[in-house]
């Protein structure tokens, strides 16, 4: 056995001998606590129906209004759009821009990856791009907020409670099903997996040429 | 779990780097430390055994985040107007505002998110920073943990970002009613970016490097 078949924890540098866990064991570094590997059932098949799944209800979720209010007659209906644009309106263009990247183009970004790698796994297909795709989802990951962003909506919500009457549309439905989703979808996908599968294919592409 | 751990933990507690093997911070996969520098076979991302600059980069961002969360807690983070008369709030004035209309459970998670959170990460940081560069001989498992917290918990503060970007949507009725976004929100985005980078350029087996 090569020293690079063997694993070094990510956050210790433990030298290791790689672990093989059975489906729902987890692998952790004995020296840290590190997760080194979580398997996962059909990690590829259910990574790749959760980001189609995703793909489609992300378009309900943002063109659609989330909440509306109606504060002495008049009504508005807000969503993640009007958000931006409105702190767009207001000058704010670095908050603006960050709303934007969080609860818009990085989750929209992570369910394509998602599924342009878990795609050409499932059909074995090599790609040259790949192993860049993986390392974008992976620093992406982390920039994605849905799951913050539906947080805000809730205080948001209470705080308007008492001043105004609230009233709330499909498109905040669509939004929780993709929070859902979304959350599903980083549970599924085993890196260590992914990145074994990356390197297999890669390694089939090198000895047929 | 308990046999893993034995069966995957050498005989000798080593380091890979110690070995002459670096991780490729992308992809985990193990190579061979050449004196120029390369890529990895697997992934082809640049190797550093440590992430470089880690010190300086986390010390940097960490006094950036600083010296934003001035600003942040002292100008208004939004702008509450009915009939014309506007009233600024800072950060701890909307949560003040908020006990007392009774919302406690939701003025707490304000509190947890906009103030504790982030003055925590700081703080945490900063430790960090201090153990790795004096060698402090700690329980450096701990020490970990507590990195992987402030790595996690940093992205709820961008709760109060959220919250604003939609009142500020939904409250706008010109005269009658407005919401305005103030300086603060700038400030206060800056402090949660900074931090969340600083978490990120921060290397954790620095604290097992200094470990004798
Ligand atoms: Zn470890």
């Amino acid at each position: 056995m090569s020293k690079t078949d063997l694993e070094a924890c990510a956050e210790c540098d433990l030298l290791l001998n790689p672990a093989r866990p059975a489906l729902g064991e987890k692998a952790r570094c004995p020296r840290c606590g590190y997760l080194l590997q979580r398997p996962r059932k059909q990690s590829i098949e259910r990574t790749l129906a959760l980001s189609i799944a995703g793909l489609i209800l992300i378009f309900p979720a943002n063109l659609l209004p989330l909440v509306g209010i109606k504060i002495l007659g008049n009504t508005r209906d807000g969503n993640i759009w009007s958000g931006v644009a409105a702190l767009f309106g207001e000058n704010m263009w670095g908050v603006a821009v960050l709303v934007f990247l969080a609860s818009i183009l990085f989750p929209l970004l992570n369910i394509i990856l998602s599924l342009l790698i878990s795609g050409h796994l499932y059909f074995k297909k090599p790609n040259p791009h790949l192993a860049r795709w993986m390392r974008w989802l992976q620093h992406l990951d982390e920039w994605a907020m849905l799951e913050v962003y539906t947080l805000g909506i809730i205080v948001a919500c209470v705080k308007l409670a008492s001043i105004a009457e609230l009233k709330f549309d499909f498109g905040l439905y669509a939004f929780i099903a993709l929070l859902i989703i979304t959350g599903m979808l980083s549970s599924s996908l085993d890196e260590y997996l992914f990145w074994r599968h990356i390197g297999e294919l890669r390694q089939k592409v090198g000895h047929e040429s | 779990m308990e046999n893993y751990a034995r069966k995957l933990a050498m005989k000798v507690e080593k380091s890979a780097l110690t070995q002459g093997l670096i991780r490729c911070h992308d992809c985990g996969r193990l190579a061979k430390q050449t004196s120029h520098t390369n890529h990895c076979p697997l992934c082809d991302s640049r190797l550093h055994a440590r992430t470089s600059n880690s010190f300086q980069r986390t010390a940097a961002l960490l006094l950036s985040g600083v010296s934003l969360y001035i600003p942040a807690n002292i100008f208004p983070i939004m702008t509450v107007s009915q009939f014309g008369v506007g009233e600024p709030h800072t950060i701890v004035g909307g949560i003040i505002a908020l006990i007392h209309s009774d919302m406690i459970p939701i003025a707490m998670l304000v509190l947890i998110a906009s103030i504790l959170v982030p003055l925590l990460k700081l703080l945490g940081l900063g430790l960090l920073l201090l153990c790795v560069y004096y060698r402090w001989q700690v329980n450096a498992r701990l020490w970990t943990n507590m990195y992987r917290i402030i790595a996690f918990v940093g992205r709820w503060s961008m709760l109060d970002i959220f919250m604003i970007s939609i009142l500020v949507s939904l409250v706008d009725l010109g005269g009658v009613a407005q919401i305005i976004a103030g300086p603060a929100a700038t400030a206060f985005a800056a402090v949660v970016v900074l931090t969340m980078f600083a978490a990120k350029s921060f290397d954790p087996r620095l604290i097992w490097d200094s470990q004798q």
